[in-house]
């Protein structure tokens, strides 16, 4: 690949991920809920999106479509589980993403298993040559980017917002301000999967193909190291994690040239990183690169 | 497959699922935290044992032993270096700080012994048969050892002050701070303890079947259904979960569930319906939500998971 066009596959990648990392973090870094099963979302869109192009519908409709499945499926998910303490919530999420991944894995019918979709329309792919359709593509990626970022800015300044934060918090403040405690949080949950279920959807066009594979939980944590690491409960913090994360796993499949070693052990050695990275996060960063603003208020 | 065999199969499951969740149970009550981590211990004893065992070829008894302890080590230092900074933290820092050591250290098994299943170089196992069923003496062996390793947690529980001190700390950690009881000290011997007992449960399952850096993810589930289902904090209970997880996954599979739909007489189904093999792992997940939706407190008496 000559420069240009590993820039523009980084660009798009970024975008991708950065919408995703936004879902997560509307209901991590805003609500306070451990989603340990984010990658189920971002399949369910890229699933949802593949399968009904690819029988003919077009773009807008697939993509559209993708967002409202994964929204309805955040929904279900939080249903019975929002009253669950904070370890029992990771490990029920754990399981939904693994039992997506099973379901696109063995239902044929439905998802190609584990041969996967392949031949997925790209929009717009008629009207520009195609060497340089990805920077077509990557005006597209980011117009998504863009338009989610406006809504999650509006949002986190609203008063649903504010009372997501409460929960986060403090639960039983929320509750004792009369605050249906409950609804928000499902409804946290379908914003968030469906800001995943777009990113996904936006993923099977640009990839053009896609497989159970592409859906591990390793997705998830690489999310979850953005949002960790960029900074929780702000949307820049999500972008910048974005970019942090995106270009360390790509860059060092480049790297295994220098290094002299074999690309399977570099590939282990950078998610061995990812995860120092998040744990040091943790421990003496907590609030991430970007700090999250917090107004205060004299009374 | 011969109902003998079922069980035989749900009890050996059930058996080296149990070495893992007691453990768990341990850590989970007593740190109040879900540890991620855990089943990434238990890749730790199962790569250390293939290290000993046939890398540098020591006694396969010997080699387990070593594996054993030296998990148990890995296990204390995860805490020095990462969960002891965090105490005072809420519980969800602890679990995303866990869920990065647990992917770091799957991560480094991969890089250093690649990411193809490996078997320890076993003679060939005897098999038995007997009604119907036939048992290898390799899962003979898993069952002598983790039975043997139970009755020695309940020893030590019960039988030593460590023991009376960990139930201590597990019921109420202020009042036992409050009696005298050197709490980080027990919480050290805590890590030690479920890390042997976790890296004996991954030997035994490598031992059985194979050994991949993603054994630790695929157990992770089972175990913490098995620790939620016996009630958190319960090391009989988180036992006897294991043992119903692997009647649950034995049993559910060979099951014709429309017999069982007709049973209640609202609907006939003319075909055989039998839950497929590639859903396996989905059976303990959907014990997990219906024991957390209809039992939050697991079966036997337990705490909630805060």
């Amino acid at each position: 690949m000559e420069f240009g066009s590993i820039i523009v596959y980084f660009t798009i990648m970024i975008g991708i991920f950065a919408i995703l990392a936004l879902g997560l973090n509307v209901q991590y870094g805003f609500s306070g809920l451990v989603n340990f099963g984010h990658v189920a979302f971002f399949a369910i869109g890229a699933y949802t999106s593949a399968i009904v192009t690819t029988a003919g519908a077009p773009f807008i409709v697939g993509i559209i479509l993708a967002g409202l499945t994964s929204a309805m499926m955040g929904f279900l998910v939080a249903l019975p589980t929002s009253k669950l303490s904070v370890g029992y919530w990771a490990i029920t999420t754990l399981g939904i993403g693994e039992v997506i991944r099973l379901v696109a894995l063995n239902e044929e019918w439905l998802t190609k298993g584990s041969f996967g979709i392949e031949g997925i329309p790209q929009p717009l792919s008629k009207l520009i040559h195609i060497s340089n359709y990805p920077v077509l593509y990557l005006c597209i990626v980011w117009m998504f980017v863009g338009l989610s970022y406006f809504l999650m800015a509006k949002l986190a300044n609203s008063p649903f917002g504010r009372v997501l934060k409460v929960i986060r918090e403090e639960e039983d403040l929320a509750l004792a301000m009369g605050k249906p405690v409950f609804i928000f949080k499902l409804k946290a949950m379908a914003l968030g999967a469906t800001f995943a279920g777009i990113s996904g959807s936006l993923y099977a066009h640009y990839i053009t193909y896609i497989s159970p594979s592409d859906f591990t939980p390793i997705v998830t944590f690489i999310v979850w190291a953005m949002v960790i690491i960029g900074g929780k409960g702000n949307l820049a913090g999500s972008i910048i994690g974005a970019v942090v994360i995106v270009v360390f796993f790509n860059s060092t499949r480049y790297l295994k040239d220098f290094l002299h070693m074999r690309a399977e052990i570099v590939a282990s050695l950078r998610m061995v990183a990812i995860g120092i990275l998040v744990i040091l996060s943790v421990l003496y960063k907590p609030e991430g690169l970007i700090k999250e603003k917090k107004k205060t208020y004299d009374i | 497959m011969s109902f003998v065999q079922i069980i035989l199969n749900a009890v050996i499951f059930g058996s080296q699922l149990g070495l893992l969740a007691l453990g768990l149970t341990m850590t989970y009550s007593i740190l109040r935290f879900a540890n991620f981590a855990h089943g990434e211990l238990a890749l730790v004893g199962a790569y250390l044992t293939y290290l000993f065992s046939v890398n540098l070829k020591l006694h396969f008894i010997s080699a387990l032993i070593f594996a054993i302890g030296l998990t148990g080590v890995v296990a204390v230092l995860s805490d020095r270096l990462i969960f002891k900074k965090l105490r005072e933290a809420p519980a969800l820092v602890l679990i995303i700080a866990s869920l990065g050591l647990s992917i770091s250290v799957r991560h480094i098994m991969s890089a250093i012994w690649g990411p193809d299943p490996l078997g320890y170089k076993q003679a060939l196992a005897k098999v038995y048969n007997f009604w119907g069923a036939h048992i290898t003496s390799t899962q003979l062996i898993i069952l002598m050892v983790a039975g043997s390793a139970m009755v020695f947690f309940h020893l030590l529980l019960h039988r030593t002050k460590l023991g009376k001190a960990m139930r201590a700390l597990s019921d109420n950690r202020s009042l036992a701070q409050d009696h005298g009881i050197n709490v980080e000290r027990i919480i050290t011997w805590v890590w030690f303890i479920c890390g042997c007992y976790a890296g004996l449960g991954g030997a035994l399952i490598a031992l059985e079947t194979a050994l991949w850096p993603e054994l630790g993810f695929q157990i992770i589930l089972p175990v913490f259904c098995a620790a939620i289902l016996g009630g958190v904090g319960n090391v009989y209970g988180a036992v006897a979960g294991a043992l119903v997880l692997g009647f649950a996954e034995n049993i559910g599979l060979s099951v014709n569930w429309s017999s069982v739909i007709d049973l209640f007489k609202i609907f006939r189904i003319e075909r055989m319906l039998f839950i497929p093999t590639e859903y396996k792992s989905a059976i303990s997940f959907l014990m997990l939500v219906l024991v957390l939706i209809l039992f939050p407190t697991g079966i036997m008496k337990g705490r909630k998971g805060h």
